[in-house]
């Protein structure tokens, strides 16, 4: 009985080859892009999941009350971690790190090799808290002694050849201080938020600005982490962490509290000292987009294994004739869908290997076909699913008919069915539009967040770190990059301009009192604002001609309006001493437009600064860097020139919606390619039913092109019903989506009807080949039929 | 005696009106009969035939097949015993396009759990019977009407039924292959198989022992 199914089911896809391939191309490719999905969400939720005790990390963050509303930052500050191990005993284990992404990387010299890595500070339980497994060492001991360095793997290889008995060997750091090596650890997975080469011990900070900040209750950059012991409640244990900072300070504007340490990355973002999501979003958004790529490619499946179902009643009827049962049937109607679904996946499986390289490209990802039991069983389960439900109608339904009916041609499909097939298909393009306004959106909003005027020159800005020698005399290395040809401006600050994270709250003359703003600090050298080519709104710049400007301060025009000055220029601010606002500067981006123009403002931090930036004429980027070097190693040997391009680390910033914007730009592309299958296909199948109705009409008169016309145009009014219901949920989607952008394009129509029309042409595209086909047959051929 | 029908009745209502089509039927089928039913066009002959072969239901009367009552039986049983005992052969021969005249043949012993050597040899004497060996690998597409038949009829008889029904068995056939099938019938009957089977030829008829006519849903 097998082998009589298989042996039909093989000899009826021989006979309608093109339905069938069209079945198999559609579910494989909607299976692949299911799957991919399904990897990379399966890896987003697993971030920094893979430590033994990460449900029990905690990780200090503190909600900062100022006037115009709660900020919210992942930092504290270091000595938090000695208290909560002190004063609480539901915490095991604490450490105050300064993170890979502020310590940054730096040199390591092994005899005659420089090489340079990422690093952080730790206090010395951080291998008790965070399971990374110990190669050589043991966690309780690695970082007790203030001089000991801990490699990764990979590190160790990198600078000894070998991970092996490196224990004990000395490291030199920065060619300034030497290290031991003390033990070896396994590389963070590429599923790790920290990403380091090594760790060196907090203790080894306690002279060293700006390190020795992890130490004193006086800074917020540190991160804290926490090991709650077993059974903690985390209610109860916030309460009492809620009010450490009111206590050692009556005033305070902080509230320090535990969030999970692993929860982070996904729901990273704050508004108002809420967690109110971050990358969840994406993930959501995706875990959709697979889920409707597959319901459109199920879909299809179902309305072509319907369609071939109804071809093949006679089969049925014949059968019941002659003996067959009807569970025989229901049987051989499942398994054939299952076993179609089944070398779909296949396909998919192989679909998925093939195009995995570039979908890590697209997402920024290393993910691998994994051998995991869980998502093989779900893969399955997919696949069997799927196979079932496209099944089930043809099994179910048709299989219920009487013999007789059949057989005397009684039943040409009924109109439910019909019904049913119509409505699929709105579905499937409905979902499709949806996605294609989805991109069409996306797609501009990017483009206007890349071209938008940001207030200063990203272009041909280079920027790198001051360190080495360079540090003591970075304003005579600046005078001699001046020199080079091809550098139209140079000058140092303490932060980039992307990614600044550096505020304080201030007293200005005429203040309010309990008037809590939070500034922005950009601390700068001379022509900093000539080099970035920002303007001035009002006043003056920094500038050697006016003797001692260490005392000016300029602000932004946001801070101003804020502040509630009406004439700024030569008030009085307090911050490290008195200052004078010698000037206001114009509203320039600092951060991403997700979110609007901060309060902000520059001062002379000569000796903080540590970041050089060159503005560089245009097309001679390359000769001008080439000699930047020359001149970057002629200060500091041994030391590797890494140099960044302002408008990449802008790019950066807006990773996740390129990301996005890529991905939905494949995945709406994808989905209208199914849906068309789809439609492809019932247009062939329409054709071949209609065939009778067809040649009588033709014998009766009416043209090919009418016939044409009239096939055409009933596909084309699906279409049509199916963009008037997607259009008001995409408008709804998009809507909600560009709300996360303070700065935004307008919602134009065109979007809409643009999508419509683009979804509308390709159906009739799709359809017209085939109803072209059938209208030119010869009247006589459908007729003799009967 | 085969199968009993008496009273039986069967109508559709349309409109107000009742539309009967079959009306008052007696009819007695002993082992070893060849009936011809007759008749013009709408008289209720194939309608009959069907509600003979439990294809079809009906409103009133009795009807018992080899002492069953089948009007009091359930769908299910209905259907075992049809299974069992009757085989049918159509004017358009109903084959399985995708199938073989070898798979089509065996096709009905797949659903009666006969082991595969058995299949074997039930299909092959089958062939054989009707010299048709050699078209075994063929399709249907591949064959004239009247061979087409042929299988049709040899598909029937796989099972060994006791009452072949046939319903314009050479209606798509031209006289000679018409002869032949009719010739086989014949021979059929000859050998114990009971037969029923409509037809609009006086000349098929007559290799019938017996002829029902039908007018309006009445025998006349």
């Amino acid at each position: 009985m097998l082998k009589h199914n298989i042996l039909l089911f093989l000899r009826s896809i021989q006979k309608n080859k093109k339905t069938f391939f069209i079945n198999l191309v559609g579910l494989s490719t909607g299976l692949a892009c299911t799957f991919l999905i399904a990897l990379w969400v399966y890896d987003e939720l697993h971030v920094d999941m893979f430590y033994n005790d990460h449900d029990r990390i905690y990780q200090v963050i503190e909600h900062l009350q100022f006037t115009d509303g709660v900020t919210t930052i992942t930092e504290t500050s270091g000595p938090m971690a000695n208290l909560l191990v002190q004063d609480m005993p539901e915490v095991e284990f604490a450490t105050a790190t300064i993170p890979p992404s502020w310590f940054g990387s730096h040199v390591l010299t092994v005899g005659e090799k420089n090489l340079k890595a990422v690093g952080q500070l730790v206090g010395k339980d951080y291998f008790n808290i965070f399971s990374h497994e110990l190669i050589q060492g043991n966690k309780n001991q690695v970082l007790t002694d203030p001089n000991s360095i801990v490699l990764s793997k990979s590190l160790a290889g990198n600078l000894f050849g070998t991970a092996e008995n490196v224990v004990g060997k000395i490291i030199e750091f920065e060619q300034k201080r030497q290290f031991q090596v003390s033990g070896v650890f396994e590389d963070p997975p590429s599923n790790s938020t920290a990403q380091f080469d090594f760790v060196l011990s907090g203790e080894a900070s306690k002279e060293e600005s700006p390190w020795n900040s992890l130490h004193t209750w006086n800074s917020s950059g540190p991160r804290v982490y926490v090991l709650l012991k077993e059974g903690t409640d985390i209610e109860q244990l916030n309460a009492k962490v809620e009010t450490i900072r009111k206590k050692r300070n009556e005033n305070t504007i902080r509230t320090a509290t535990l969030v999970p340490f692993s929860k982070l990355y996904l729901y990273g973002t704050f508004e108002n000292g809420k967690q109110v999501g971050g990358r969840i979003a994406y993930v959501k958004l995706f875990s959709i987009i697979a889920i409707l790529i597959l319901i459109i490619a199920c879909i299809n499946f179902m309305n072509l294994s319907t369609a071939r179902a109804s071809i093949r009643l006679k089969e049925i009827g014949v059968k019941k004739t002659i003996g067959a049962k009807r569970s025989t049937l229901i049987i051989q109607f499942l398994g054939e869908s299952v076993l179609m679904a089944l070398m779909a996946l296949i396909i998919a499986v192989v679909l998925v290997a093939l195009f995995l390289p570039q979908f890590n490209t697209i997402i920024g990802k290393q993910l691998a076909l994994p051998y995991n039991l869980n998502l093989v069983t779900m893969v399955f389960g997919v696949a069997l699913f799927t196979g079932i439900v496209a099944g089930s109608y043809p099994a179910l339904y048709l299989s219920g008919f009487k013999a007789i009916s059949i057989l005397k041609g009684k039943l040409n499909g009924s109109f439910g069915e019909l019904w049913t097939r119509k409505g699929l298909v709105i579905v499937q393009f409905a979902l499709s539009i949806v996605l294609i306004v989805s991109v069409l959106v996306v797609y501009s909003q990017i483009e206007f967040v890349q071209n938008q005027n940001l207030g200063y020159n990203k272009d041909n800005i280079v920027h790198f770190k001051i360190e080495g020698k360079i540090k003591e005399q970075h304003r005579t290395f600046i005078s001699e990059v001046k020199k080079i040809p091809g550098v139209k401006n140079a000058s140092s600050t303490t932060h980039s301009m992307i990614g600044h994270n550096w505020s304080t709250s201030l007293d200005w003359e005429g203040m309010e009192p309990n008037n809590n703003i939070n500034f922005q600090i950009v601390g700068v050298d001379y022509d900093f604002i000539e080099t970035m080519g920002m303007q001035m709104a009002n006043g003056r710049g920094f500038s050697k001609d006016f003797g001692a400007d260490q005392e000016g301060i300029i602000f932004n025009e946001t801070a101003i309006k804020t502040m509630g000055l009406k004439d700024p220029i030569g008030k009085k601010v307090r911050f490290y001493g008195e200052k004078v606002i010698i000037g206001t500067i114009k509203d320039f981006h600092f951060k991403s437009l997700h979110s609007k123009v901060e309060p902000l403002f520059l001062a002379m931090m000569p000796e903080g600064v540590n970041k050089i930036m060159v503005s560089i004429e245009k097309g001679r980027e390359k000769e001008t860097i080439e000699e930047l070097q020359r001149l970057y190693q002629a200060f500091n040997p041994g030391f590797p020139f890494e140099y960044k391009f302002l408008d990449e680390k802008y790019q950066a910033l807006y990773e996740a919606e390129q990301r996005v914007s890529t991905l939905s730009k494949y995945f709406a592309g994808l989905a209208i390619l199914i849906s068309c299958l789809g439609l492809l296909g019932l247009a062939i199948f329409t054709a071949e039913r209609r065939r009778k109705e067809i040649s009588i009409r033709k014998v009766l008169g009416q043209s090919a092109a009418q016939v044409t016309v009239m096939l055409s145009s009933e596909f084309a009014i699906l279409v049509l019903v199916s963009i008037l219901i997607a259009l008001p949920i995409a408008y709804l989607l998009i809507n909600n989506w560009l709300a996360n952008f303070a700065y935004r394009i307008p919602l134009h129509i065109w979007y809409f009807i643009g999508a419509g029309l683009i979804a509308l042409l390709i159906a009739v595209m799709t359809v017209s080949s085939q109803a072209i086909r059938a209208a030119n047959r010869n009247p006589v051929d459908g007729l003799r039929l009967e | 005696m085969l199968l009993e029908i008496k009273d039986l009745f069967k109508w559709v209502n349309s409109g107000g009106n009742r539309i009967f089509l079959l009306n008052d039927i007696e009819l007695t089928v002993n082992e070893g009969d060849f009936i011809s039913i007759m008749g013009p066009s709408g008289s209720g002959k194939t309608t009959l035939l069907n509600v003979i072969g439990m294809l079809d239901d009906f409103n009133e009367g009795e009807y018992n097949f080899l002492h069953e009552p089948v009007h009091t039986l359930k769908e299910k049983y209905r259907a075992n015993l049809y299974k069992e005992y009757i085989g049918f052969v159509f004017q358009s021969y109903h084959l399985i396009d995708e199938l073989t005249v070898y798979e089509n043949i065996e096709t009905p012993l797949l659903y009666k759990k006969c082991s595969s050597a058995e299949r074997k040899a039930m299909v092959a004497d089958m062939l054989d019977r009707f010299n048709i060996v050699g078209k075994k690998d063929l399709f249907p597409a591949q064959l004239s009407g009247g061979q087409q038949q042929l299988v049709g009829i040899a598909r029937a008889l796989i099972t060994n039924p006791k009452l072949i029904l046939a319903d314009e068995p050479t209606g798509n056939l031209n006289s000679k292959q018409g002869e032949e099938i009719m010739n086989l019938f014949k021979q059929l009957n000859d050998e114990g198989v009971t037969i029923i089977q409509v037809t609009h030829s006086e000349k098929n008829a007559t290799y019938g022992s017996r002829i029902i006519n039908l007018l309006d849903g009445r025998i006349v």
